[in-house]
């Protein structure tokens, strides 16, 4: 591989995206934005909806090209590094294809990368364990819980041990109780295996709980308003109970709202404040 | 599930049209025996039971014939009609093109080129019947296939983007495998509409060893009851074939068939 390791895993400067341009329904996406994911680092992107961080996502998979500016991931333009296989990535929906077994369907990324039957079978094999559905690997995608679809979903974006992970709201459509598990889950695999992740999520508890840095941005348009670096001790069940998981919270929010953290210490931290969506974020 | 259960569960499905098929022969008998009516109106179950008995090594063989000529139209219309629709995905303006063209040239009565055809071969030819069948196949596969390819779930196409997955790569593991469950409803529809055309070719002269020229030859001798056996062959071949594309699409899409367990 070409990559050096003091490149961080994603650069993004000065870009703009803007969707039919030079057409009456022309809408700017995103403005002058920049931001630097180092490696092994853990981002969110939290926003209300059509702030565009979705399209950023998509801009840094090189699933649609920017308009200005430049994307580097792993030290390469976008197109190159998506062209590298230098990213997994996972969605709201699993998208899993119906007609594959669980099994085949984490490993068809690997098939795509011309990895060897016995390998693929091994690394699958591994990567369901991880997500906790080693016994379902012969089962087809119609026969597992919507949780369970979604648990694919992230194996398969792991088992090329990508270098980076895009997830777009990829716990969006479960419960609370899935949902809590599986950021546990993920935490563990990034941890162990060191991959950069960028998250996009509509709930600030999530971003919080998952990152080392939740970046804010608004709508209309899109722009990155606020960075704010999360410090937590340690990620597991007591850590959603304790102050400093309230605070970074409380920061969030408030940079959500548009307002400096210091105006707004009425706010600090109560843990009826603790609830899943700001109403701010969902509009 | 145990071997009970599941007896039980297929007369639950068989039980209830079993007893109506059975309750209208029943029903179609006394009315014509008791109401008098004539036999070349409608003949009695039990006259035509007596005639498919009588002639069963007859039906068996020109539905042979019959069933011969529908399978062969049968597969040659959907190959074509499926490459047609590979084709025709492929190129976003010959898809829009075709649609319409394909629904416009399905609204002609196909079975009426039959004496056309007829006449463009010699009278001991089979290429007619069996051309007839294929075009009737040709139009339900190729406009569902068609649906089918162009189908895509986005989800799909963004993760084969990411993976760098494109030309063949992305028809072979997205577009084809998606696009079967569409195939197989138009096989199912066209299985049935093989054999009627097969049979109905022969109406209009051609090769006369089919199912077609044997109910024409008993009306024709007003020997009703025996053109109604034929007729019963005629059903039990379209069965066989729409029961046939059903077991295919079973063993096709697996997939499909486990979503309950």
């Amino acid at each position: 591989m070409t990559t050096t390791e003091h490149e961080p895993a994603v650069e993004i400067t000065g870009v703009t995206k803007v969707f039919n341009p030079g057409r009456p329904d022309r809408v700017t996406a995103l403005t002058g934005v920049d931001l630097t994911v180092r490696r092994g680092e853990f981002v969110s992107l939290i926003g209300p909806s059509g702030c565009g961080k979705s399209t950023l996502l998509r801009l840094v998979a090189d699933l649609i090209p920017v308009s200005e500016g430049t994307v580097r991931v792993a030290g390469k333009p976008a197109r190159t590094a998506r062209l590298d296989r230098e990213y997994g990535i996972a969605f709201q929906q699993a998208g899993l294809f119906e007609w594959r077994t669980v099994q085949r369907n984490v490993e068809l990324p690997l098939e795509l990368r011309g990895t060897g039957r016995r390998e693929r079978r091994v690394r699958a094999r591994e990567m369901l364990e991880l997500v906790g559905l080693a016994d379902f690997a012969g089962h087809y995608p119609a026969q597992l819980s919507g949780g369970m679809q979604q648990r694919v979903a992230i194996a398969r974006a792991l088992a090329v041990h990508p270098p980076l992970l895009l997830m777009d709201e990829p716990f969006g459509a479960l419960d609370e109780m899935t949902r809590e598990r599986l950021q546990d889950e993920l935490l563990r695999v990034c941890a162990r295996t060191g991959t950069s992740t960028i998250f996009v999520t509509h709930s600030i508890p999530e971003a919080v709980y998952l990152s080392d840095r939740v970046v804010v941005m608004s709508a209309r348009p899109g722009r990155i308003t606020a960075e704010i670096d999360i410090e937590l001790a340690q990620r597991n069940e007591t850590t959603r109970q304790t102050a400093e998981f309230f605070a970074g919270i409380t920061r969030v929010r408030q940079a959500l709202r548009g307002g400096p953290a210091a105006q707004r210490p009425d706010e600090a931290g109560p843990v009826g404040e603790a609830e899943p969506a700001d109403p701010a974020v969902s509009r | 599930m145990t071997t009970a259960g599941r007896l039980r569960r297929a007369l639950r499905g068989v039980g209830p049209p079993l007893l109506v098929g059975v309750g209208g022969l029943v029903a179609w008998e006394l009315t014509v025996t008791l109401g008098r009516v004539a036999p070349f109106l409608l003949p009695a179950p039990s006259a035509i039971g007596t005639e498919l008995v009588d002639n069963r090594a007859v039906i068996w063989q020109v539905g042979l014939a019959s069933g011969a000529n529908a399978l062969v139209g049968l597969v040659a219309g959907a190959v074509l009609a499926i490459l047609a629709a590979m084709v025709a995905s492929r190129f976003d303006f010959l898809g829009e093109v075709a649609v319409p063209v394909a629904a416009a040239l399905n609204a002609l009565p196909i079975i009426a080129l039959a004496p056309i055809l007829n006449n463009m071969f010699e009278s001991t030819s089979s290429i007619p019947r069996r051309s007839v069948v294929a075009i009737v196949v040709f139009f339900p596969v190729f406009l569902n296939t068609l649906r089918g390819l162009r189908e895509i779930d986005p989800v799909h196409r963004e993760l084969m983007t990411s993976y760098a997955a494109t030309g063949w790569t992305f028809t072979r593991l997205v577009r084809l495998p998606g696009a079967l469950p569409f195939v197989f409803t138009g096989l199912r529809q066209a299985s049935s509409l093989a054999v009627i055309a097969a049979v109905v070719a022969e109406y209009f002269g051609g090769r006369q060893d089919g199912l077609g020229s044997r109910i024409t030859s008993a009306a024709s001798y007003t020997a009703y009851p025996r053109a109604w056996a034929f007729v019963v062959g005629a059903c039990v071949l379209g069965l066989v074939f729409y029961l046939a594309a059903l077991g295919l699409e079973r063993l096709t899409m697996p997939w499909r068939a486990r979503r309950s367990g």
